[in-house]
């Protein structure tokens, strides 16, 4: 798999490429190990956590992501094939069916983005960057265990970046449309999702069998994924309460560390979480005060290890309530809505779920996500939106001014930053968001006084 | 009780009543808004406006307009109070056609789906339906040329309805299912009408409500949307545009999900089925109102629990604090 890295070099340079590799692994480690440590010197952390703590640590301290993955040796298990997808429009149910296991493989390493660095133009964002970086260089095995890579066309860098990952793993290219609702685009993507089916089909099955996708089965990875959906939905409820029960940057990880689990036992986990989180609101255990500024935090997708930007904010005093990356509240929020157990509803019903009420910023027009937006601010009670911009994704960037827009109706303020995965802007980041968050703690203090003093 | 089941029995009581109830001596007049075919014979409960409007057209006489008249009323009532929950709730031939769907459904066959050109294109189809019930009677009851044909004429959409062959065929008479060799425009008629009702029961099968698009009878309905009791309403802001009140529309309105601005989203084919709203699952985005009260809303539960992810909620259960939310 990692034909260019490994070939064509004399043994010398072979050592010195390995050298490197285990720096930068041990960087990797080191630096998710701090991301972790802090996390979990947290004594209001809820028990549930450990378990995605534990999946974040097995993936990228200890590089042991088999275990997660394919637990038992057993030989049903063992034979399964590892797909790894990027962005959220490849249907996971579809991979389940088919007897293999999704992994989402959206990169948010400092380390390997630095090695994408020098494959990919300097403009490119950090998360094409690092994925490029991990599939290069096996920093991690994670990358190497797929044996098969889905990468849709929505951004122009992940488009390319398919592209190039293709010299290194077996690439296939998903076309997602990028005008979401004429009748055509829908109709096309149907049929992408067809024969996204088929080649599944072909791909796992054994040689001669051809195992198919059946009905029985994709019905089976649809509910299971919507469990997971529903305990999703189940977080957000519990985060929408006045007073926060869990910090964003915990919740956050919860939700990636689906990424790298099997929906299934996530779910589990979740549910426990949950549980956990309501009791807590039952108790009235609230871990800040009301008073505590309520971020959204909008647009790129923090990815673990690059917990630099929530790890800020809680840490000046806010508190994030929800976020709308495709990692965090969007990953798992919009459910498949089957009405019959025919495979031609079951797939349209998949292709609608994954493309219609998606609000990747790659759509255009993306009027959507800024109803989506609207909403969220008000069911989450927002006080102030942090707009999270990695540098080279114009396309989120774009959307600002429109957003910037309709929050100013509504009286909520916006602040925009733009950031990569390294830490030496940390300072300057610090000042800036300390001072956006004060600013909002005085007006939500102001303005609770008012009300106090009306009634 | 799911609003599916509730309009199952909706479904089947009135059946049972329209077509036939006039075993136990029910009558419930000429003016019902839906299939109560009279050509089921002496069981009908009641008889189908159209039926009666090409009737009273064809006497033509100053008496038989005045009775239209007061027909046309009690017609508007009835349709007022509940819109085109006529078509999704009662309606016999309605039933007819979820029956043969759900048939399909057992056989885990998928359903076909138009494109929106062809649908476009085949919308003119109920609108000269609707011509050839009003006009003809009148050629019947003024025959200034032809006047034997008119005379065969008669009525001349019932001829041509599937109700007319379908019905009587399902409670068990076949002798509907025949040419009228009368002449040869009964001939012609009857030919068309029984091409009409094979296409329909063919198409029932793999297409949901496969005759409501081309039905006049839901034509007229439609015309009483703006200000019927009974309204499809959406909180634009709440809806994600997932295309789920779509994928489960029965007649396949696309406007429901797509709609950005108005609240009211009650379309002109819209059943009032209540389907779209049972499976969104978005909290309140799709809700039905009678008289500006919401009676029945959507709940993310409700959809969770309808795809038999989390256990049956009792709906009344979600809906009724759901509700209590927005009639605050
Ligand atoms: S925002 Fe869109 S393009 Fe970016 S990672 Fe998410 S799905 Fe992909
Ligand atoms: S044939 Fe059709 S239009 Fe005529 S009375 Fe029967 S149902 Fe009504
Ligand atoms: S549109 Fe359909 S349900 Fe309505 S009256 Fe016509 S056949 Fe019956
Ligand atoms: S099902 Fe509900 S949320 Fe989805 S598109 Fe329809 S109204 Fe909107
Ligand atoms: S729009 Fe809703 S209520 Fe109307 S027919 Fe379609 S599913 Fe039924």
């Amino acid at each position: 798999m990692n034909k260019e890295i490994s070939q064509n070099k004399s043994p010398n340079e072979a050592d010195q490429l390995q050298k490197r590799k285990d720096h930068f692994a041990r960087n990797l480690a080191r630096s998710a190990k701090t991301v972790l440590a802090e996390l979990e010197e947290n004594p209001d952390l809820p028990l549930g956590m450990h378990y995605f703590i534990n999946i974040m640590r097995e993936v990228f301290v200890k590089d042991r992501v088999h275990q997660l993955l394919l637990p038992s040796l057993h030989q049903s298990t063992n034979n399964r094939k590892i797909i790894g997808t990027y962005c959220i429009m490849v249907p996971e149910e579809l991979i389940y069916a088919a007897g293999a296991i999704p992994v989402r493989l959206c990169g948010g390493s400092y380390e390997a983005s630095c090695i994408g660095d020098e494959l990919v133009p300097r403009d490119t964002c950090p998360v094409v960057k690092a994925s490029i970086g991990f599939t290069s260089f096996n920093l991690i095995s994670l990358y190497q265990m797929c044996d098969a890579v889905i990468v849709p066309t929505t951004c122009d860098s992940k488009r390319k970046m398919g592209e190039e990952l293709s010299k290194f793993t077996e690439v296939w290219m998903l076309e997602v449309p990028h005008i979401k609702d004429s009748e055509g685009s829908r109709r096309q993507w149907l049929q992408q999702l067809y024969v996204l089916k088929k080649n599944l089909e072909k791909f796992t099955g054994r040689r001669f069998t051809g195992r198919k996708i059946r009905r029985k089965a994709l019905d089976t990875s649809i509910k299971m994924i919507g469990s997971a959906q529903y305990q999703a939905r189940r977080l957000y409820e519990i985060r929408k309460s006045s007073a926060p029960v869990i910090l964003g940057r915990e919740a956050m990880i919860a939700i990636n560390a689906y990424s790298y689990a099997t929906a299934f036992e996530w779910t589990k986990a979740m549910t426990g979480l949950n549980d956990e989180l309501e009791a807590r609101c039952h108790k009235g255990q609230f871990i800040c005060s009301e008073h505590t500024p309520r971020i959204l935090l909008a647009s790129c997708s923090p990815i673990f290890p690059n917990w630099k930007i929530p790890s800020l904010i809680e840490e000046m005093g806010a508190v994030i309530v929800a976020d709308e990356s495709c990692m965090g509240n969007r990953y798992l929020y919009d459910p498949v809505g089957l009405t019959e157990k025919s495979m031609t509803d079951m797939m349209v019903s998949i292709a609608a779920r994954y493309l219609m009420p998606c609000v990747c910023p790659s759509f255009a027009p993306n009027e959507d996500r800024l109803f989506r937006l609207l909403q969220m601010a008000e069911e989450f009670s927002i006080d102030g939106i942090i707009y999270y911009v990695l540098k080279g994704c114009v396309i989120y960037d774009f959307e600002l001014i429109r957003v910037e827009k309709i929050m100013k109706d509504k009286n909520i303020p916006v602040l925009r930053i733009e950031t990569d995965y390294s830490s030496e802007d940390i300072e300057q980041l610090r000042t800036r968001i300390e001072a956006f968050v004060e600013m909002l703690g005085t007006k939500k203090r102001n303005s609770l006084a008012t009300k106090t003093l009306r009634f | 009780m799911t609003v599916t089941n509730l309009r199952w029995m909706a479904l089947i009581i009135s059946f049972f009543v329209l077509i036939l109830g006039g075993l136990i001596g029910i009558d419930l007049g000429g003016f019902l808004p839906t299939y109560a075919c009279p050509y089921v014979g002496q069981t009908r409960g009641g008889v189908c406006f159209l039926f009666r409007l090409q009737f009273i057209l064809g006497v033509g006489s100053w008496e038989a307009f005045k009775a239209l008249g007061e027909h046309l009323l009690y017609f508007s009532i009835l349709v007022v109070l509940i819109g085109r929950a006529w078509c999704g709730w009662i309606c016999p031939f309605g039933f007819v056609q979820d029956v043969l769907d759900l048939i399909r459904r057992k056989f885990h066959i998928g359903y076909i789906r138009f494109p929106e050109r062809l649908r476009a294109n085949l919308r003119c189809i109920k609108w000269i339906f609707f011509f050839i019930a009003l006009l003809i009677p009148l050629w019947v009851a003024y025959p200034l040329f032809a006047p034997s044909v008119a005379g065969d004429l008669r009525q001349p959409f019932c001829s041509l309805c599937p109700g007319k062959y379908i019905l009587p065929l399902v409670i068990g008479d076949p002798d509907s299912v025949a040419v009228d060799f009368k002449s040869a425009t009964t001939i012609t008629m009857t030919i068309l009408g029984l091409t009409f009702s094979t296409l329909t029961i063919i198409g029932a099968l793999l297409k949901r409500r496969f005759w409501c698009p081309y039905c006049p009878m839901g034509l007229l309905l439609s015309w009483y949307k703006k200000i019927s009791f009974i309204k499809l309403k959406k909180d634009c802001q709440k809806c994600t545009m997932c295309e789920v009140c779509y994928n489960v529309c029965p007649v396949e309105i696309q406007q429901v999900f797509k709609e950005r601005e108005n609240e009211d989203v009650t379309f002109t084919d819209c059943t009032l089925c209540l389907r779209c709203v049972e499976y969104c699952p978005e909290d309140g985005a799709l809700r039905a109102t009678f008289l500006g009260k919401t009676i029945y809303k959507s709940t993310s539960k409700g959809f969770f629990s309808r795809q038999h992810i989390i256990p049956a909620v009792p709906e009344e259960k979600h809906q009724k604090a759901a509700l209590e939310h927005t009639n605050e």
